[in-house]
């Protein structure tokens, strides 16, 4: 089951989900809207192993993403749940704009709790400015006992490429 | 929980899901097959800013189909008019199409509970590909919701196209609010 935007209100007010900061004029009737945190990673180069990034701070006046490049941002709120599975996705306005906010993978673990890494992708050069609406979050029932999310990813606030190389 | 095909027609016969038209060949184990609409647009704008309104241009698919170059992004839209007061939709490809590279949303597969409308199908193709109107294009499931309901009230309600995004009219809504 999916969380109507009530259920997600009552939610955060009970603390077994996390919106941090929370705006009840995000709440839409199925998900919420989050915003793009003012960090952007741009990809410069693969050094035969991994790609390499260059962090910079998204100017007020926006920057340009190109298509055919990835950039990792991330969300401006901290989200998670200790009760409720996720699904971070764009929002229809910006998909109507072909802007991936993610590359399929939208799935957000249980337990997990940080400002969210989006991997970017861009079908139109399009301008994105810090702190704008960009994407929905939704909240899924789970069906089973709950194993708290032991992986690396789910506690980092800022954009973080991948550690497969690493592995 | 996700609907079965055979619940989506009950709900469909007791009025609690939209589709229309509906076609019972269409219903698939869990989810209802979406045909392309006639109307593609395509932006012009040379870059997209979401604080303005986009140019664009509207195509009619002619019948012998519009290709789009790998690449290419467009603006489609479900020939039925779908939603529901009752259930979640999600839209998703077909694998057919999958197959062929063409995403059918860019994310954003969601729809919000009270939505009606033709849904815009976000085409982005990977390989060059046909498009024919009429042709099976991707498929929308439902999902039981949890807790009270509150429907859609927003700016993409009724659509009978394609609708072009309208971001330029959310900077009212402090959309573009900055980031401490």
């Amino acid at each position: 089951m999916i969380l109507t935007g009530s259920k997600i209100k009552e939610e955060v007010a009970r603390g077994t989900i996390k919106i941090s900061p929370f705006s009840e004029e995000q709440v839409n009737p199925n998900s919420y809207n989050y915003r793009l945190g003012p960090i952007l990673k741009v990809y410069k180069s693969f050094d035969g192993e991994k790609s390499l990034f260059e962090e910079m701070k998204i100017p007020e006046e926006g920057y340009i993403l190109q298509p055919g490049q990835m950039y990792l941002g991330h969300t401006k709120e901290i989200i998670g749940s200790s009760t409720y599975a996720m699904s971070l996705i764009g929002r229809s306005s910006m998909g109507r704009y072909g802007l991936f906010l993610q590359v399929s993978a939208n799935l957000g673990h249980t337990t997990s709790e940080h400002q969210w890494t989006l991997e970017m992708v861009a079908a139109l050069p399009i301008r994105v400015y810090p702190g704008m609406i960009i994407g929905q979050v939704s909240f899924w029932c789970n069906f089973g006992a709950i194993v708290e999310y032991g992986g690396r990813y789910g506690r980092l606030n800022r954009p973080h490429e991948s550690f497969v190389p690493l592995d | 929980m996700i609907l079965t095909g055979e619940k989506i027609k009950e709900e469909v016969a007791n009025n609690k899901i939209e589709i229309n038209p509906f076609s019972f060949d269409r219903v698939t184990t869990n989810s209802y097959d979406l045909t392309l609409g006639e109307t593609i647009i395509r932006y012009t704008s040379k870059i997209i800013d979401p604080k303005e309104k986009a140019e664009y241009e509207e195509i009619i698919i002619p019948d012998e189909g519009l290709v789009l170059q790998a690449g290419d992004f467009v603006l489609g839209h479900s020939a039925e008019r779908i939603g529901s007061d009752y259930y979640v939709p999600l839209i998703h490809g077909k694998s057919g199409t999958a197959r062929m590279g063409l995403f059918v949303h860019v994310t954003a597969d969601l729809i919000d509970i009270g939505s009606h409308g033709v849904s815009t199908l976000q085409l982005y193709a990977t390989l060059p590909v046909r498009l024919y109107k009429g042709m099976l294009i991707a498929q929308v499931s439902f999902w039981v919701p949890f807790g009270d309901i509150v429907l859609y009230k927003g700016k993409y309600q009724n659509s009978i196209k394609p609708q072009p995004s309208m971001t330029y009219k959310d900077f009212k809504y402090d959309i573009f609010k900055k980031v401490d």
